[in-house]
């Protein structure tokens, strides 16, 4: 595939921009850790050999115990395993992930009560939380949630914002009057109200969550995108096209649009920025997704009610924070390969 | 002159009533002789400092906004017709010296006492219980639970002559003692009841038959109670060493942890320490604990205990069968939870009706966590364990929806939720506020619903468990059960007038119940714990069997200042001298 020397540039331009470069590719490595999270933070083995076959436990249905010769018929305890497989004098091995738990796992001790404190013993390498589950592994699989959610989110605010937008910019007259009066209206709606009154009555789900939060979210693009549309339209480039016999669709799609890619990809990371500190909001007031699902909102909660365990709350921060900053490095970046001065586009 | 007044009075209750005159094979009965669980050493005298969490919106005892927090305390103000033993339950003279039970199991004669006063001087007499019915009668104020209890339960009053009386009940009940326990109010004080009572009465302070009063009230900030110095009562058997503080004072602090720094700077003499982070941790690093000068005590009770737990709905697809109840039951590995996240706090609640005395059945143990029983009683219904370890049966799939409220309680369930997974049910938690919770219960839409009902004096099983109310929306019977030899036990235990019957009848059902295996208890309390600084001093033991506070100032009464200790531990801490820290732990009463 070969891009066009215009992308090019704005590539280079954007790795010399140190700042958001490195972000940037610290950012895709928690993508690739949270995408590939099974084989990092997992209670499951990533390969079992009990003498006789090899196992892959990871991304299959459930082993019972009684397959190795344990006594249960749930899930076998690989970190078990290990030492069962040396007492019974078997030949075989088990290779565990880095974080042998997974984010629903609940690890107690008798006579000691969670949240216990890192230990690499246990291999809880950031400790555990209020009721002993491994804080690695809810803050793995919570990023998880976090980035589908700010990814679903961007993908249908986006798509509601550019269109409505570009209709008003475009169309302008009363079609633009009518929705701009609706989007003052609907802005006015309070959020969390809402969110706490629908989440009293059922039960959401990420689908929901994004939903709802689509509701009420769609109406920021629409201001950007109409105020670009009405500018571009007024250009000379639009007039010759019009002049040319070409449809609205095609002046939209083919013209007003790629001129305005650089505005909406300056957008996109600031949106997910958005999108992961909402769903971290609502979990941490608990209006989010039910229990117990990992989440950082509700670690972030945990935290600020266990303050004499720090390693909770310091744990959540500092992701949060490194995630946040990367992102913003990111969108700075970005802004400034875009920066249309600096290519003098349509000169 | 006085006969005259009898004779008219006889007159006019014979005009109301046709013709009434006391009985003449009265069986007198009193209590003289039950243990005093008051302290001989208690002296009077000190202020009590606690606190409310937001100002009554009125002082009246009935009508809107009276039933808020601070009802505790109006009605606290008063006394009953008689009391119960705190212990033993037995009944205890109060404003009656004497009672006595009718053949017809509907009236109780009572004999006042003739000492009893108003705070305002005049005597408690037959009259200001007959106006008790014409009050609470009365549709100016505004109660129609009132209303219409004392329509629906209690027919009439009778007065005899200025200190003997009978309340009736509308129909005959079994321990009739605790139907018709009605108080006096005040007939000089109200009069006639206006039709703006609601209005005119809301801040206005009226005359008590308790040993307090209220004395001063600053709108939104305090309200002082100071103790009457000649009260009636003071040196009668049962009250003896009872409300010792002349002064007690209610500050309004809104927040929990602002009413703790309060009291950690000694403007409140005691606070709760019930919850495990201010008994755990909050109240150990108290310096004046560490120091001495606030002392701690956890109090073990064994008294009725609410009904914490989930109730498995027989209309669901699941639990119509008795096997998966069973099963899930067994798959509720609450020993965990109790021992592993909350330290010992808490202990297993054996079945619906603990601690309620002979009414309990106390062989009952819950069914324990048990992955072989949960397997076996699955296989036996046909039931294989599906790829992810849950069990399916067809398109069947052992996952069951519970349905709760509490946000504290997430935490809990997770930890069930968890070892659950590992019996191969799976719980999916669905947290709702507490208002559609309880109309999704109410309405029997729930598959199990976390939650527990408050405790009754006795065991009421027919709103729970009869098929009155199975199948029906609005009811208690949140468990849908209904099953023709319960309904018979039921309802014999609801018509029996005779204790010992009603009793043996309880301890079947509780049986029958277990049997049927759709409520799966979860735990209990049983006990209370407070901080309190060190001054203050209590009989022994501190509580009773049935207290839920040490320092219920309205209730039992019990503690007092010792002026000694408060000038020494003053000075003491003036000076940075310590104590040895100080935590009682009570378990005289402890159940098991």
């Amino acid at each position: 595939m070969k891009l066009d020397p215009l992308t090019q540039k704005k590539i280079r331009r954007f790795k010399s921009i140190r700042r958001g470069y490195y972000s940037f590719l610290l950012f895709g490595l928690f993508l690739l850790v949270t995408i590939f999270a099974e084989l990092l933070v997992n209670n499951r083995a990533i390969v079992v050999y009990d003498g006789e076959s090899i196992y892959l436990p990871t991304y299959r249905s459930m082993i019972p115990g009684t397959t190795f010769g344990l006594d249960y018929q749930y899930e076998t305890n690989y970190r078990d395993l290990k030492t069962y497989f040396a007492k019974k004098g078997r030949s075989g091995f088990v290779l565990l992930p880095l974080v042998p738990y997974n984010a629903f796992e609940i690890d107690l001790k008798t006579k000691q009560y969670p949240p216990f404190p890192p230990s690499f013993e246990d291999s809880h390498y950031l400790g555990t939380d209020e009721i002993g589950r491994d804080i690695i592994a809810r803050l793995v699989y919570g990023f998880r949630i976090c980035i589908v959610f700010s990814l679903l989110l961007l993908i249908i605010n986006f798509s509601i914002g550019i269109t409505l937008g570009c209709l008003m910019g475009y169309l302008g007259g009363k079609f633009d009057i009518l929705f701009q009066r609706i989007i003052e209206i609907w802005s006015s709606v309070p959020f969390l109200y809402v969110i706490m009154i629908i989440s009293s009555i059922i039960v959401p789900n990420l689908i929901i969550l994004v939903l709802i939060s689509v509701f009420f979210g769609w109406m920021g693009m629409t201001w950007y995108m109409r105020t670009i549309t009405y500018k571009e339209k007024s250009r000379d480039y639009v007039l010759a096209a019009k002049t040319l016999g070409a449809s609205n669709t095609r002046i939209i799609f083919r013209h007003i649009l790629p001129n305005s890619i650089s505005l909406i990809v300056t957008f996109i990371p600031f949106s997910i920025a958005g999108g992961i500190s909402s769903l971290t909001a609502l979990d941490y007031l608990g209006f989010g997704l039910p229990a117990p699902t990992p989440s950082w909102g509700e670690l972030l909660q945990q935290g600020t009610h266990n303050l004499q365990s720090p390693w909770i709350i310091s744990a959540i921060v500092t992701a949060l924070v490194l995630v946040m900053v990367s992102i913003t490095f990111i969108g700075e970046g970005i802004r400034e390969a875009f920066d249309p001065k600096l290519h003098s586009v349509y000169e | 002159m006085k006969k005259i007044l009898v004779l008219l009075t006889i007159c006019w209750v014979s005009t109301t009533f046709a013709k009434e005159k006391l009985p003449d094979d009265i069986k007198w009965l009193t209590n003289n002789s039950s243990p005093v669980f008051a302290s001989k050493d208690a002296k009077k005298g000190g202020t009590y400092r606690t606190y409310i969490d937001s100002f009554p919106l009125t002082f009246r005892l009935v009508g809107p906004d009276s039933n808020g927090s601070f009802a505790s305390v109006i009605r606290g103000l008063n006394m009953s017709i008689i009391g119960m033993h705190p212990n033993s339950e037995e009944i205890l003279p109060e404003l009656a010296t004497h009672w006595a039970y009718g053949k017809d199991n509907k009236t109780m004669y009572f004999k006042l006492d003739k000492d009893a006063r108003w705070s305002d001087g005049k005597p408690v007499t037959a009259d200001d219980y007959l106006y008790t019915l014409k009050f609470m009668r009365s549709k100016n104020i505004v109660a129609p639970f009132y209303n219409n209890y004392y329509t629906k339960e209690i027919d009439r009053v009778i007065k005899y002559d200025d200190y003997t009386i009978a309340i009736v009940s509308t129909k005959a009940v079994p321990e009739l003692h605790y139907h018709v326990s009605l108080d006096p109010t005040p007939a000089h004080f109200y009069k006639q009841i206006p039709k703006d009572f609601v209005r005119r009465f809301n801040w206005k302070i009226a005359p008590t038959t308790g040993p307090y009063y209220i004395d001063k009230v600053k709108k939104g900030k305090t309200v002082t109670l100071k103790r009457k110095k000649s009260w009636w009562a003071k040196d009668k058997r049962y009250f003896k060493g009872r409300f010792n503080v002349d002064k007690i004072s209610y500050k309004v602090i809104r927040d929990l942890n602002t009413t703790f720094e309060y009291f950690k700077k000694n403007q409140l003499d005691s606070f709760p320490v019930n919850l495990p982070s201010y008994w755990h941790q909050k109240s150990l690093e108290m310096k004046a604990y560490q120091q001495g000068y606030i002392h701690r005590n956890w109090f073990f009770t064994h008294t009725r205990q609410p009904s914490m737990g989930f109730w498995l709905n027989q209309a669901n697809d699941l639990f119509k069968e008795k096997n998966l109840r069973y099963a899930f039951a067994h798959a509720i590995n609450m020993e965990r939870l109790l021992t592993g996240i909350l330290r010992g706090d808490y202990s297993r609640l054996n079945h619906h009706y603990v601690g309620y005395g002979k009414y309990s059945n106390t062989s009952i143990r819950a069914r324990k966590y048990n992955i072989k029983k949960v397997e076996q009683l699955m296989k036996q219904a046909g039931w294989k364990r599906g790829s992810d370890g849950i069990w399916v049966k067809g398109k069947r799939r052992f996952s069951v929806k519970i349905n709760y409220s509490v946000e504290s309680h997430t935490q809990r369930l997770v930890v069930l939720k968890e070892d659950a997974k590992k019996a191969g049910i799976e719980m999916v938690l669905k947290r709702l506020d507490g208002s559609s919770s309880w109309k999704l219960n109410l309405e029997k839409k729930h598959e199990a619903a976390w939650t527990g009902f408050s405790t009754g004096m006795r065991p009421a099983f027919w709103q729970h468990y009869h098929s009155d109310n199975a199948f029906k929306t609005q009811t208690n019977n949140f468990t849908n059960t209904s099953d023709a030899d319960l309904d018979r036990m039921i309802e014999a235990y609801r018509s029996s007038l005779k204790v010992e019957e009603r009793i043996r009848l309880s301890i079947q059902i509780q049986k029958k119940l277990y049997d049927i295996g759709a409520f799966v208890p979860a735990y209990k309390l049983g006990y209370f714990r407070t901080a309190y600084w060190r001054w203050w001093q209590f009989p022994k033991p501190a509580g009773t069997k049935h207290s839920d506070e040490l320092f219920d100032e309205l209730g039992l009464g019990l503690f007092w200042l010792d002026k000694g200790l408060k000038k020494e531990t003053v000075k003491a801490m003036k000076k940075g001298v310590k104590f040895k820290p100080q935590t009682i732990v009570d378990k005289t009463f402890k159940a098991d």
